[in-house]
This record gives structure tokens, C-alpha cells and sequence, in this order.
């Protein structure tokens, strides 16, 4: 049940498949060019980085503006600290992210592939790079590797754009999106490497097959990261409208009792374990919800810890994350960190709170990138769940790890 | 040449972050602003007058081309010209989004150009140049500017947007492999 699609195949503990394997097993892709972007529309396919667009309309968007001198950027920089996935699939399943970006190229009429990987991912880097010398030479001549700098923004779409462009991983201002300028100008794809290998398996078994997978409605399958208090940490592919309480019961259930859990990631939000277990996770059923994806983790937070202060220590990290090109996004998150702090360390204050419940207002929609967005999204559902813990937080900052 | 002045010193100490409980940053940029679309309002007036006196005939070519004037040719020159850099500054202020910030702040630089022309220009033909209240006027203006220069150039840099941004660029910035 956790190795479906995407991680099926060889033992994932044996390292990354060769592309005779690969190929021995899964054969060559048959879908590519107009058919290939029509099915990916039908299937629904949306991206794994955080975001949940549809694949298939940014294919479409990018196939209309592409004159052949296209870029295609798989993204593999996983700058998110509780996901794991996108490493796990580049160190196990190489050739399944490289199909997907070397029939975006064709698709697309690309004339460059970036495979742009997180420096500190060690493993990922050196199965791509194996995986990349064995591919045909009319693949090896366009394609070439970036490194991600290890820093949470590096991920973003203009981000990768701009490191490939000028050597920078900020965010640059947007729009035009990279799928209209992009590197050079040129129209860039820029995918997220899990959405990519999607594309391998819809371009070799088409989009009703993807369909076919999926629970509640939902289509696909979704890789997801488990992490915080349960027994077995870790990545899971799962269908997609797996409710949160199956897929922690795959990673062997809550390691004690839960208070809360924390899907999306950073940019994502904390909701109530009693409210929690039921969500599937969905890209268009969480966001129904007012919640989302994001990047597919799954926090689960023991009720033996404090929200509020792993709510202050992620807005502190966030805070620090940010590129310091936009005021409010440099200033607001900083003012938002610190006033969480003090609530952590030295008990709840009315002006904090006050502070918190206004700046979070005026702080998003403000800066080049969505950084300032997302962790008010992640600031305010703390507000709402933690919201008993906020009003009578007592002095205390315990120095545990984020869940 | 109050309202000039008074724009000038604002700018300078817009650019020092200056602010208290009392006196939000806002306030020191939005004064500034309107006290230079004040100042343009007044200019304006000051054009018009000149050139729609019958006694010196200046004609409108005057007020934008600057040493046509027969009439006290360089002075009135000087005058155009600091009107025609205000403008300049006013407008890409006004078209800021469509420039973007580095033209417009490369533009604004021109503020400590058209300040002093004007400020010559007005000892040059003003025609109370030496009276008493005028010269008390002018060392009052001079001096605000003089310190709020002063004070600035003095004042480190008090930007941290600015160091933390050159900071994190750093550390992201990598060559492009070949």
C-alpha cells in the first residue's frame, strides 16, 4: 500500500534503479506531444511542490508560448525541513523524474533541461547524476545539473529561474510566471520532480489509468511524508483522498496520543487531531477546506508537546528564511516571530496577541513571492487551533524539535 | 523656496528611517510627497506669473527652454532648468511602478541638483535677492538642508533590509555550471 505506483518496483533500500532496469520494467513511454498534454489535463495531475496547479494547464500554457527554445527545470530542491519524498524518489527512481523531464522537453520543444536538486541531498544528487550519464547522448547534450542552495525559498519556482539565470536563488517578482518568462526569457517549465515522474507513468499508461488510482473522489496517487509523533517516520505513496488517519496507520499509528497535526508543511496549516483524521489528503478536497497539500507532509504533534512553541520556533525559522527583499515580508514575519516568541517564553500577553491577530492581516499579498503568505497561512491556523494555549501560554520554551 | 527646501529636508530624513511611537514612518514619506506636489502646484504659479507679465515679455518657450531668455539670460535659465528637473523627479515619482524603483531612485538623485540651481536662481534674479528678510529666509533654508545633509551622511547606514539582503544573496548565489 505505500509503494504503488511511483515507488514500485525494486526494494527502495537496494538505491536507485539502472536504466536498463528501468526501462526492462516500465518500457518507453508511448504518449508525448499534443495527445500527451490533452491527457494530462484529463487526468487532473497537479503539482507535488506545494502549490497543487494543474500540470496539464501549465503544459498547455507553456506548449502555446514555447518557439522551441524552451527550458524545462525539474525541481528537486525539497527545501521544506519535514519533507523527504522528493529525495527519496530522486535516490530510488532516477529515470522515472528524467522520462517525465526529457518528454516535457519534447512535448514542449525545449531546448535546455535543468535538474535542480538540493546541495545537502547527497544521495539524490548522485543517483541523478549516475542516472543522467546513462541516458541516450540526445538527451545528455541538452540536460545539465544545478545545485539548490540550502535555503528554504531556493525552491520556489522564479527562485530556481533566477539561479539558472544569474547564479541567485531569491525569488524574483512575479508575474510574468516562469511558464511565460522564464530562463533567458524564454517560456520555462518548472516542475517539481515528483509530478514529473506522474508524467512518465500517465505518458506510458495514459490518464485513465492515473484515474483509476484514488480514493473519495480523488484521482492519482500521492507521495506523503510522515513525520512528528508517529511510530514510523517517513515517505508513503498513498491513493490520493487517503484520509490522515489511514496514512499515520500505515506509518504504524500515532506514537502517543495526538494533539493537532500539520498538513502541508510550513506553508501549511495545523488543524485538530480529532478534526485531522478524517481530511483526505486531496489537493481539491483540502482546499475546499480552506486548507492544502503543500508539499504532501503529514505533522503529526504529540499532545505531550507545546503548539505554541513549535509554532514560534517555525515562524522563527521562517522568519530567518526570508530573502530580505521585501519589507513587510523581512519586517512582518520578524515582528510576527518575535511577538510568538515572547508569548513562548514568557507567557501570553495581551499586546502580543493583539499584535499577532493584526499584523497577520496586513502582512500577506505583499511581497514578491508567496514566502510572507505561507507563513501567515501556517501563523494564523496556529491562532485557531492553538487558540486555549495562546490566551493562557505560561512562561515556559521547551527546546524540542519541530513536530 | 520654503516649500523646495522643506521637500529636500523631508527626503534626506525619509532615507534615515526616522520614526517614534508619535511619528510613524509614514507620516515623514507622505508629507514629503505632498509637499512636493505642493511645491509643483506653486511652481506652477510662479511660471505663469513670469511669463504672462507684460513688463518682460518671457514668452512660454522661456519657461521650458532654458538660457532663451533675452532677459537675464542665464539666471532665468537656471530657473528652468531646476524647474525641469523637479518635474522630472515629480513625474517618475507619479510613474514609479512603470519604471521601476532603479531608474526612479537613479532620477531622484536629481533632487540635489534641482535644490541648489534654484536656490542660485533665485539669488540671481530674485529682485528682493538682498533684502533683509530674504537673506534671513535663505540662511534659514540653506541651514535645514546643510543639517539634515550633514546628519545623514553622518548616520550609518540604517538600512538592515538592505545588509540582510546583500547577506542572504551571498549565500545563495552560486556560478552557473558550465
Amino acid at each position: 500500500m505505500s509503494d504503488l505506483r511511483l515507488l514500485s518496483g525494486p526494494d527502495l533500500r537496494s538505491g536507485s534503479e539502472s536504466h536498463a532496469d528501468h526501462v526492462r520494467r516500465l518500457g518507453a513511454p508511448a504518449l508525448a506531444g499534443r495527445p500527451l498534454v490533452e491527457a494530462l489535463v484529463r487526468s487532473g495531475l497537479t503539482g507535488r511542490g506545494g502549490a497543487s496547479f494543474p500540470a496539464g494547464l501549465k503544459w498547455r500554457a507553456m506548449a502555446a508560448a514555447s518557439k522551441g527554445a524552451a527550458v524545462v527545470i525539474a525541481n528537486g530542491a525539497e527545501g521544506e525541513p519535514q519533507s523527504g519524498k522528493d529525495r527519496l524518489l530522486m535516490a530510488t527512481r532516477p529515470h522515472l523524474i528524467l522520462d517525465g523531464a526529457f518528454i516535457a522537453a519534447r512535448t514542449l520543444r525545449a531546448s535546455q533541461v535543468v535538474i535542480y536538486i538540493g546541495e545537502e541531498h547527497g544521495a539524490a544528487w548522485t543517483a541523478m547524476v549516475r542516472a543522467l550519464a546513462e541516458r541516450p547522448e540526445f538527451e545528455r547534450r541538452i540536460a545539465r545539473m544545478a545545485g539548490a542552495p540550502h535555503r528554504y525559498v531556493a525552491g520556489e519556482s522564479s527562485a530556481a529561474v533566477h539561479l539558472v539565470d544569474a547564479g541567485v536563488a531569491t525569488p524574483t517578482t512575479t508575474p510574468p510566471q516562469p511558464h511565460q518568462r522564464g530562463v533567458g526569457g524564454a517560456p520555462t517549465l518548472v516542475q517539481n520532480v515528483e509530478t514529473l515522474a506522474h508524467v512518465a507513468l500517465i505518458a506510458r499508461y495514459g490518464d485513465e489509468w492515473y484515474r483509476s488510482a484514488g480514493r473519495r473522489g480523488a484521482a492519482g496517487t500521492i507521495l506523503i511524508t510522515l513525520a512528528g509523533g508517529v511510530k514510523t517516520r517517513g515517505v508513503l505513496e498513498v491513493e490520493a483522498g487517503t484520509t490522515v488517519a489511514e496514512a499515520v496507520a500505515m506509518g504504524g499509528g500515532p506514537s502517543e496520543p495526538a494533539a493537532a497535526v500539520l498538513i502541508g508543511g510550513y506553508f501549511g496549516s495545523w488543524v485538530k487531531a480529532v478534526d485531522a483524521w478524517a481530511l483526505p489528503l486531496d489537493a481539491a478536497a483540502l482546499r475546499a477546506g480552506g486548507l492544502s497539500l503543500g508539499c504532501g507532509v503529514v505533522g503529526v504533534l504529540p499532545a505531550s508537546r507545546c503548539g505554541v512553541c513549535d509554532t514560534a520556533r517555525i515562524m522563527r525559522y521562517l522568519a530567518e528564511e526570508s530573502s530580505a527583499q521585501c519589507g513587510p515580508c523581512f519586517f512582518g514575519l520578524r515582528a510576527l516571530s518575535d511577538a510568538c516568541s515572547r508569548i513562548a517564553e514568557r507567557g501570553t500577553n495581551r499586546d502580543d496577541m493583539a499584535r499577532l491577530k493584526k499584523w497577520a492581516v496586513e502582512v500577506p499579498g505583499r511581497g514578491a513571492c508567496k514566502h510572507p503568505d505561507g507563513a501567515v497561512t501556517f501563523l494564523r491556523s496556529a491562532l485557531s487551533t492553538f487558540s486555549d494555549q495562546f490566551e493562557s501560554h505560561s512562561a515556559h520554551w521547551r527546546q524540542q524539535q519541530p513536530a | 523656496m520654503i516649500l523646495l527646501s522643506g521637500v529636500v529636508v523631508l527626503g534626506v530624513l525619509s532615507s534615515l528611517r526616522f520614526q517614534s511611537a508619535g511619528w510613524p514612518r509614514f507620516l515623514t514619506t507622505g508629507l514629503h510627497r505632498n509637499l512636493a506636489l505642493m511645491t509643483l502646484v506653486f511652481l506652477a504659479l510662479h511660471i505663469v506669473a513670469a511669463v504672462v507679465d507684460p513688463f518682460t515679455h518671457l514668452g512660454w518657450l522661456t519657461a521650458v527652454l532654458p538660457f532663451s531668455s533675452y532677459y537675464r539670460t542665464l539666471w532665468l535659465g537656471l530657473g528652468t532648468i531646476a524647474f525641469e528637473l523637479f518635474a522630472a523627479i515629480v513625474v517618475t515619482s507619479l510613474l514609479r511602478g512603470v519604471i521601476g524603483p532603479a531608474a526612479w531612485r537613479a532620477i531622484h538623485w536629481l533632487a540635489y541638483a534641482s535644490w541648489p540651481i534654484a536656490v542660485i536662481h533665485g539669488f540671481g534674479t530674485g529682485t528682493d535677492a538682498w533684502s533683509i528678510w530674504f537673506l534671513a529666509l535663505s540662511v534659514f533654508c540653506i541651514g535645514a538642508v546643510a543639517v539634515a545633509v550633514a546628519y545623514r551622511l553622518l548616520q550609518p547606514h540604517p538600512d538592515p533590509l538592505s545588509s540582510a539582503r546583500s547577506e542572504f544573496r551571498a549565500g545563495v548565489s552560486r556560478k552557473p555550471n558550465p
